[in-house]
């Protein structure tokens, strides 16, 4: 590949249930500890599932220091804009900015582009209109009348699936080429893909790509519940026992830079975005296929466009979510691409929950983690791989990292398939 | 550098409040008739704004014959099928299965997932008093539905579209608020010009036309409240103007690539010749005065396209009727155009059929198409009173004939993400 076209990240930010540092999530991760834990946004003792893995109310105004940003945006978008702050951040970009005269500094600006994967709308915020409904008792003319007194007038602005790219635009001065993708799962894993497109088709030279959701709310669990979605109390990739996922929260990001862009502050550099593909299955909402086809075909995609084989690829993360069918038909998936023996598996949703939107983001930041740190962490949840999966090369226990390229696999609703290839790269650019 | 790969669209279908298809939205936009009235859809009686462009007479079941499909669907993934069915038709294509993997779909979803009635449902089941219960939601007399969970899905219209139509490629669905549809169109022509994908299904769909999307915007103050004039309502660039009329409905396109298209002796309505997409950083529901953000998104398209201010014949304009809107547009548009800005025929099409919000730029950029291929700019309805900050050559009182080589398709959203697209007649490509 020419170094035109080279797609380096020059920084990283996350926030979920393990922490609000990379460090921080990267090191409860390898402690075989799991963030899922009983819920705290409601008394959810009742409940037939009662845990996630939830942000601390405590952290979440620490996350965005502004308080009147804070009563504009959603809970998401507080994950969101912290983290995509914390990796433009870390790339160091704005010191060589500010170096700049005023025309170089607005070119800058416009060649800076803002990638979120969002997860859109929620329940919750259709509740502020709970009391309204209630005065009109049902009187659509009392409810259009008495509006303006009872709902606050900037309401929509804060369900604008669009914030965290609207204000990250604001307050880091970033004011190129964007998108907000509401691709459910797999838009982290897109704004990833659509950012470095960009960077590589000239529309750009930086750009962040971050993923950010907040799915914990009742609704959304109660109709995962009954579509026999989620785990009582553990979420078990690949084990005999599995009984589905467990809800997870927060916001990933990495500063995307082209080679040029990142060489001419000397920036260093973290790692790098080899390819990605995206492909659908056509199976509606809800299904997959049982041979994991779809994936499959993402994968290919995507070391096609990086132009490296299976062989070369030293660690998967697998979306791993825990479910009976999406479990089943992404080892079939990874057979399919690497043959019976494919190189160690691992994910990352057993302890930091499935963050839907935010989930493929996580798994790229920790996945870059796991390179620099030559080890592919266990799965500490997991107690005995299904056998009607095996052989599989998972493990409860640390890995060694035999190659430093990582494969990490995203999928959803919409039979949705997305794959990212990534390289480590600790040097200076 | 490698010669890009030229686009062709090659499909178009449309369900807008002037329309329950391309031809006839085509003709009622050409002759300026509005379709804007009272909102029918639900009583709207007490609502500050009580008129809307509702689209009419809608049954899906007319052309989509899967009745478990159109279940699973909401009223804005109805327009969208019916939609994105007849642009199929139009171009005469479809995904088989040795292209289906070849085939993908980007579309402009809206952001309102849960429909008033589920909403109505929870209300009663745990929030009767107007606090919201949680463990109420586990009473078994609770009528949990799974199918209109499904329906909430941001994606579940994409998820609708890709299996209907056995689409097996590529697939997105993005929101940028006002600027949805258009970025949907500007994402599928990068996806095959970057080679993943040899053929898109583009557009947009949205209905944020009920008791909870109203009150949205009659919140912000951004509609007009003239309840006893609808027709006259949407007025963009007009002195007078006072707000947007909130629309819904649904455009699709069929992008296939140019000398496929052309070997098969495809109608070839116009080149998606160029996309600019920015970022205004500016502030959320405002537009900069200056029309900084729109001048790098249409300086970029012209650029992507390959083509000059003096190659623009028409630009279908975002125009909203909105105070702030169209003064900071056409700010953009004199910088921008420069010297043409006096010959530039410009219209907004919002001035018959309001805002359709996530699918606008979609149904503008087939408008746009359709301009092209029968030599017409469409009016910009309802322009009476001068307004010295909107000086540029609107298309007022009729369509006016006019070869269109070159055109430009704007939508700016809130949130500051600008689209604009740019569009070349068949003619004028190079053989």
């Amino acid at each position: 590949m020419s170094s035109a076209h080279r797609i380096l990240i020059t920084g990283t930010g996350a926030v979920c249930g393990a922490g609000r540092t990379v460090e921080s999530i990267w090191n409860l991760i390898l402690s075989g500890k799991s963030a899922v834990a009983p819920v705290t946004q409601w008394d959810a003792q009742q409940w037939p599932v009662g845990v996630a893995a939830e942000v601390p109310a405590s952290e979440l105004h620490a996350l965005v220091e502004d308080r009147r940003l804070q009563k504009m945006i959603s809970r998401a978008d507080l994950f969101g804009l912290y983290a995509a702050g914390e990796a433009i951040r870390e790339s160091g970009l704005a010191a060589q900015r500010g170096t700049l005269e005023a025309p170089a500094a607005a070119r800058f600006n416009d060649r800076s582009g803002v990638f979120a994967g969002s997860g859109g709308g929620t329940f919750r915020s259709t509740y502020e209109f709970f009391p309204l409904l209630t005065q009109a008792a049902g009187d659509l003319v009392a409810f259009g009348r008495d509006l303006e007194t009872a709902v606050d007038p900037m309401w929509l602005l804060r369900q604008l699936p669009n914030n965290v790219v609207c204000h990250l635009g604001i307050r880091h001065g970033f004011r190129g080429t964007n998108a907000c993708i509401t691709n459910q799962c797999v838009g982290g894993a897109m704004a990833v893909a659509e950012a470095a497109a960009a960077l590589r088709a000239g529309e750009a030279d930086r750009a962040v790509a971050v993923g950010h959701d907040a799915p914990i709310e009742p609704e959304t669990m109660l109709h995962y519940h009954n579509l026999g979605l989620l785990a009582p109390h553990a979420l078990r990739p690949f084990d005999r026992s599995r009984a589905g996922t467990i809800f997870g929260e927060g916001a990933a990001a990495v500063m995307l830079e082209t080679l040029a862009s990142a060489q001419a502050r000397g920036a260093p550099v973290l790692g790098e975005l080899l390819g990605s593909g995206c492909v659908t299955e056509a199976t509606g909402i809800l299904d997959v296929l049982p041979d994991g086809e779809g994936l499959a075909r993402a994968i290919e995609l995507a070391l096609d466009e990086a132009g490296v084989s299976p062989e070369e690829v030293g660690m998967v993360v697998a979306h791993g979510n825990g479910t009976q069918a999406s479990d089943a038909s992404e080892v079939a998936a990874l057979r399919r691409v690497f043959g019976p023996a494919p190189p160690h598996v691992t994910s990352f949703k057993w302890a930091l929950g499935h963050a839907i939107a935010a989930s493929a983001t996580l798994d790229l930041v920790m996945a870059l983690r796991a390179l620099q740190q030559g080890v592919v962490p266990g799965i500490a949840t997991l107690d005995e791989l299904d056998p009607a999966l095996a052989p599989f090369p998972v493990s409860p226990n640390h890995q060694p990292l035999r190659r430093d390229l990582a494969l990490i696999c995203s999928r959803g609703f919409g039979g949705m398939n997305v794959a990212l290839l990534l390289r480590a790269g600790s040097f200076r650019s | 550098m490698k010669a890009r790969r030229r686009v062709a669209i090659t499909g178009i279908g449309m369900v807008t409040p002037v329309g329950l298809d391309a031809p006839t939205t085509w003709v009622n936009l050409v002759a300026g008739k509005s379709g804007v009235d009272e909102i029918r859809g639900f009583d709207a009686r007490g609502f500050p704004t009580r008129i809307g462009a509702e689209v009419k007479n809608f049954d899906p079941a007319h052309v989509i014959r899967d009745r478990k499909l159109l279940k699973f669907g909401s009223r804005a993934h109805g327009f969208a099928l019916v939609a994105a069915e007849e642009a199929m038709k139009d171009a005469g294509l479809r995904p088989a299965p040795m292209t289906a993997a070849r085939w993908g779909c980007a579309v402009g979803a809206g952001m309102m997932g849960v429909s008033f009635g589920e909403f109505q449902k929870v209300h009663a089941a745990a929030g009767a008093d107007g606090e919201f219960h949680p463990d109420d939601l586990l009473d078994p007399e609770f009528p949990a539905d799974p199918v209109g969970f499904c329906r909430s899905q941001t994606n579940a219209g994409l998820a609708l579209l890709t299996r209907h139509f056995g689409i097996r490629g590529y697939a997105t669905a993005v929101h940028t608020a006002c600027a949805s549809g258009g970025q949907a169109v500007g994402t599928a022509l990068k996806v095959m010009r970057r080679g993943h994908a040899d053929f898109m299904l583009a557009g947009g769909y949205d209905s944020m036309l009920n008791p909870i999307g109203l009150s949205a915007f009659c919140l912000l103050g951004a509609l007009s409240v003239d309840n006893d004039a609808p027709t006259r309502a949407s007025r963009p660039f007009d002195a007078t103007r006072n707000g947007f009329v909130l629309g819904e409905g649904a455009g699709f396109l069929v992008l296939e690539d140019w000398s496929a298209a052309r070997a098969r002796g495809a109608r070839i309505y116009a080149e998606l010749a160029g996309d600019g997409n920015s970022l205004s950083s500016y502030r959320i529901t405002d537009s900069h005065p200056s029309g900084d953000g729109p001048i790098q998104a249409m300086g970029q398209a012209l650029a992507d396209a390959s083509m000059a201010p003096g190659d623009i014949d028409y630009v279908n304009a975002h125009g909203t009727s909105t105070l702030m809107n169209d003064r900071s547009e056409c700010a953009a548009l004199r910088v921008v155009l420069g010297d043409h800005i006096g010959r530039v025929a410009v219209s907004s099409t919002k001035s018959c059929m309001g805002h359709l919000i996530a699918a606008a730029g979609a149904v503008e950029v087939a408008v746009c198409a359709l301009g092209i291929h029968h030599s017409i700019a469409p009016v910009n309805a309802n322009l009476t009173k001068f307004d010295p900050a909107c000086d540029v050559a609107i298309v007022r009182d009729q369509s006016r004939p006019l070869r269109i080589r070159g055109a430009l398709s704007n939508s700016l959203g809130f949130g500051g993400s600008n689209s604009c697209l740019a569009l070349r007649h068949p003619g004028e490509v190079a053989a």
